[in-house]
């Protein structure tokens, strides 16, 4: 059975929520509501930002399904949709409370530098922690590339970004992540 | 090719690492790190380090915990701001608006079914949607006058879904109202008074119904 056949396959389901199934809707949450938290979450940095803003993912899952054309997966749709929430939230927050990124700045200068808290730490843990400082820009890419395991096409469509900066983007990403490492005594020989 | 080209591709292919993991890379660039890999010694320590980084950004995303009652809470939202209900493609759309009602306390969802049934009626009438008796509407009963029925009063909160499947295993159905003091009419498909009686009687004991009156008993009563 082919994955448009599968009438469980989550494009199938997108035509069950177009054509007014709320059940199918909510398996679609299921399915990918955690990944779609974690991708929120890890541009927020606000777990009650990201929970709203995943719920209104779904929501716009609801009104946009007729809409649904079925040119990507439906992973990235909701990934996109995601990422165009969370930059219209961040754009809010920064208008609301634009004192908050000086605060955030202080308080990481107090604190360790991703570099020397990598070296309290073994290279697996070094290198988590090294992820997460990344910029947002890059952690995009690389928590795209890794952990929801898209495309470089599938990526610039999330992004909005053409092909040719997602390539741009992991490689300065990874060789942040090289130097890093290197700053915390875990030399891997590249960059 | 010199340093500075032969770092720059390698540059390139280290870009390409990740999607080569992930299992999305193709065509040229998937050749070329495949070559890579088999050509280069330091290739598989490059793709160790990557694999590494995959692990660890897996780990950091699966330590952010979504909350436990994410569902309830969409399923709350849902219905407050999904707007309205779209008709099915799967299931004739009264079918869908049957299943919609069904869940609805019954003060609400019998007016909109009573207003449902009637605009099927009238799509009957005006657009000939029931010909030659080859079609029907559950519930609507072709001689509707003679049909023996009890007018019925149900709790403002008893559901639908419930009270449909009641009146339908005892043969009885809606055929009106509700009326402005929220009086429906039953049709009750008891060929006897006896049998007649039993229903009613049943219908009054259950607890979605909040008043019963009997209306027209079957012929034999006369």
């Amino acid at each position: 059975m082919t994955a448009a056949a599968d009438p469980r396959s989550d494009r199938a389901l997108v035509g069950k929520v177009a054509a007014g199934d709320r059940a199918a809707v909510r398996l679609l949450f299921m399915r990918h509501h955690a990944r779609v938290y974690r991708f929120v979450a890890r541009q927020m940095g606000s777990d009650a930002m990201a929970d709203d803003i995943a719920n209104e993912v779904f929501l716009e899952l609801w009104r946009q399904a007729p809409k649904f054309e079925g040119r990507s997966e439906v992973s990235t749709w909701l990934l996109g949709i995601a990422r165009f929430k969370t930059l219209s939230a961040l754009r809010k927050k920064r208008r609301e409370s634009p004192l908050d990124e000086d605060g955030a700045a202080s308080v990481a200068d107090d604190a360790d530098t991703p570099e020397v808290t990598a070296m309290k730490d073994d290279k697996a843990a070094a290198l988590r922690r090294c992820v997460d400082a990344l910029s947002e820009e890059h952690r995009s890419v690389v928590d795209l590339a890794y952990y929801h395991g898209k495309a470089i096409s599938e990526i610039a469509a999330i992004l909005s970004i053409p092909e040719a900066t997602v390539k741009t983007r992991m490689f300065y990403a990874r060789k942040k992540l090289g130097e890093a490492l290197k700053a915390a005594g875990h030399d891997r020989g590249w960059p | 090719m010199n340093a500075e080209e032969k770092m720059s591709r390698r540059d390139e292919l280290e870009a390409l690492l990740p999607f080569y993991l992930n299992g999305t890379l193709t065509g040229a660039d998937l050749e070329a790190v495949e070559a890579w890999l088999e050509s280069d010694p330091d290739a598989m320590a490059a793709l160790a380090e990557a694999e590494m980084e995959l692990a660890e950004t897996g780990a950091a995303n699966e330590a952010i915990r979504p909350p436990a009652d994410a569902l309830s809470r969409f399923s709350n939202a849902l219905e407050q701001k999904g707007g309205p209900e779209r008709a099915g493609a799967s299931e004739p759309w009264f079918t869908n608006a049957w299943h919609r009602i069904a869940g609805l306390p019954a003060g609400v969802g019998w007016a909109v079914a009573a207003a449902a049934i009637a605009i099927v009626l009238l799509q009957a009438v005006s657009g000939g949607v029931f010909q030659k008796n080859n079609y029907r509407v559950a519930g609507v009963h072709q001689d509707m006058s003679k049909e023996p029925f009890a007018l019925v009063v149900f709790k403002p909160d008893a559901k639908m879904a419930g009270i449909a499947a009641f009146l339908s295993a005892n043969g009885a159905s809606i055929i009106g109202g509700p009326t402005a003091g929220g009086v429906f009419r039953i049709a009750i498909a008891a060929k006897t008074v006896e049998e007649y009686d039993r229903i009613v009687t049943l219908i009054a004991n259950q607890p979605f119904a909040d008043k019963v009156s009997p209306g027209r008993r079957p012929a034999n009563d006369s």
